[in-house]
């Protein structure tokens, strides 16, 4: 938490800037991932190609989220079908065998709950990961922000970098040719 | 957007240098023509044994060819943009489907070792006679000329006006192409099902599975994606496509290689699980004999070796970045392909257990180094890629 405040006494989220294009901020994230910041975002109304490698992003690790729920749905599922119909209470069926030999009856459930689990896995940690759900965003104290899902393009970096200083983001923006800087409130 | 330096092509594309590799052709040509002769010989001295070895090694080369004409179709049916690059090889690839159909000609003379039905006269058999409008000599070669005849043309075509395009770069000809692949699609479908079903699944005339196509299906397109990786490999090895094909390239053909190793799973686990959860015998007649004996070993590793081991090594990122650990998997996949058509084919000879003979070998050697000797030939005659593809800078600025 950043104890930074506007001489209003609100707390500062960041500080934000428009640019004109897509090209414009693709290269600005660039520009911000070479100066250090780790606590910034841009946003844009479509998905920008290579910005992940401008922005300096890496790896998700959301797929050991999914890789963690599947292997957790596979076991559930080995659990719940081996467990009564090999050990609780073993019942021949089909004449099928109750032993481990039985196992091609069980790999759909085995399939499908390693589906479900890793699909709740990744829904859960995707939200989990984007801070949601929740009702309001600083980011909404902005008016112009509003443009994001229209025509806009905006790179924010948070306060709550460690490298966070007015001056320095506020020299940054504008050298990267952002427009309309801004103070945005937290509150 | 990426900010990758990219360097474009000259427009008079990349050659294959055939007279570098004069001395593998020679020796390629040497070696098919006297497994060639040895075949000959076989076919003399144990024509049972060699006409199954014969047809397996043909349903192998097959299926990768036909797999590599499938992903040439899917690429104009869905406006493909990655597969411009790598394109090339695959209709280099699929056009050797006119060497395999001469080589079907020797199943058609060795017909009567192969297909039971075919020496049951009419009457002795009532399940056969209720098949006979469909399992009857004058259709079977008829259906094969249509089918062969088919991909022949459809695979020249492809080829013909892909390479026209190279000279001048006139859209028509990708309108053209896409014409021709949607007509391919639903054909190639029915027809390499209907192939599996003549060829292979009418080895026992008594047993039958929907599923057989699909899972031919499935094993033709994951092992004809591997078979690619390993050519693209070889190529940039000797040097070329190295400016052109990119990690990224690599990283989807990876996708694909695990997509269709899940795919493959699924529908050969669909087959198993609904005959021996019915449990009829005219339908587990088939598994029983491949998971009995040693044959059971077989199958064993093909379960593993097809599907578990590839797909966990293949949902590592990496793997699929990386070109020398992407061939060697890329090499077991279509290795286990080899296997999947040995456990299909040679049950039905071999049906106490299994038997390797030397013609299995011979027989492989035959058609593969054909296949690769005329591969070296053909590959030199145009651009690796293809030059102007209207998306080639698409293709070659690729990011996953």
């Amino acid at each position: 938490m950043n104890n930074l405040r506007t001489p209003s006494g609100h707390r500062v989220y960041g500080m934000g800037a428009e640019y004109p294009s897509a090209a414009a901020l693709y290269n600005a994230a660039k520009m911000v991932r070479d100066a250090g910041f780790k606590r910034w975002d841009v946003h844009s109304p479509f998905p920008i190609h290579g910005m992940d490698e401008a922005m300096g992003l890496g790896k998700s690790w959301l797929s050991g989220w999914v890789l963690f729920g599947g292997v957790s749905g596979l076991l559930t599922a080995a659990l719940i079908e081996f467990g009564p119909s090999s050990f609780l209470y073993p019942l021949v069926v089909h004449g099928k065998p109750t032993n481990f030999m039985t196992v091609p009856a069980f790999f759909p459930i085995m399939f499908e709950l390693t589906v479900l689990f890793g699909a709740f896995a990744a829904f859960f940690a995707w939200q989990i990961m984007n801070g949601l759900p929740r009702w309001h965003h600083p980011l909404f104290n902005w008016e112009r922000f509003s443009r994001a899902t229209n025509d806009g393009f905006f790179l924010i970096i948070e306060a709550r970098d460690p490298r966070f200083t007015e001056l320095e983001a506020r020299d940054l923006l504008e050298r990267s040719g952002g427009q309309h800087i801004t103070i945005i409130h937290e509150d | 957007m990426s900010d990758r330096p990219h360097t474009l092509p000259t427009p008079e594309g990349e050659y294959f240098e055939t007279n570098r590799f004069t001395g593998l052709s020679v020796l390629l040509g040497i070696i098919a023509f006297v497994a060639l002769a040895l075949c000959g010989v076989g076919a003399a001295i144990d024509p049972k044994q060699l006409s199954f070895s014969w047809l397996f090694a043909f349903a192998f080369f097959f299926t990768l060819c036909a797999g590599c004409f499938f992903w040439t179709i899917v690429h104009y049916a869905t406006d493909a943009e990655w597969t411009v690059v790598v394109r090339r090889q695959l209709e280099n690839i699929a056009v050797l489907i006119a060497v395999l159909a001469v080589f079907f000609i020797p199943i058609l003379l060795l017909r009567h070792h192969l297909y039971e039905w075919m020496n049951i006269p009419p009457g002795e058999e009532k399940t056969l006679d209720s098949k006979r409008a469909y399992l009857n000599f004058g259709f079977f070669v008829a259906r094969a000329v249509v089918f062969l005849g088919f991909f022949i043309i459809a695979s020249q075509l492809l080829r013909r006006f892909s390479v026209l395009q190279d000279k001048d770069g006139n859209p028509k000809f990708t309108i053209w192409l896409r014409r021709v692949a949607f007509a391919s699609l639903p054909m190639f479908a029915l027809f390499l099902t209907f192939g599996a079903f003549d060829w292979l699944m009418s080895l026992n005339y008594r047993w039958f599975s929907t599923m057989f196509g699909v899972y031919i299906f499935a094993g033709t397109a994951g092992s004809s994606m591997s078979l690619l990786v390993l050519v693209i490999t070889a190529l940039r090895r000797a040097g070329y496509l190295k400016d052109v094909v990119t990690m990224e390239h690599y990283h989807i053909m990876g996708k694909w290689m695990l997509a269709f190793c899940i795919f493959w799973a699924y529908i050969g686990f669909g087959q198993y699980m609904l005959i021996w959860y019915a449990n009829m015998p005219e339908e587990t007649q088939y598994f029983l004999t491949r998971n009995t004996e040693s044959w059971w070993a077989l199958s064993m590793l093909l379960v593993i070796g097809r599907f578990f081991g590839p797909f966990a090594i293949l949902l590592v990122r990496s793997v699929k970045k990386h070109p020398s650990q992407l061939c060697l998997i890329s090499a077991w996949i279509v290795f286990m392909q080899l296997l999947d058509m040995y456990v299909i084919v040679l049950p039905a000879l071999h049906g106490t257990g299994v038997h390797l003979s030397l013609w299995d070998f011979v027989a492989l050697i035959a058609i593969g180094t054909t296949l690769a000797f005329v591969y070296l030939r053909i590959v030199g005659n145009t651009s690796l890629f293809p030059v102007r593809d209207p998306r080639l800078v698409e293709s070659l600025r690729l990011v996953n």
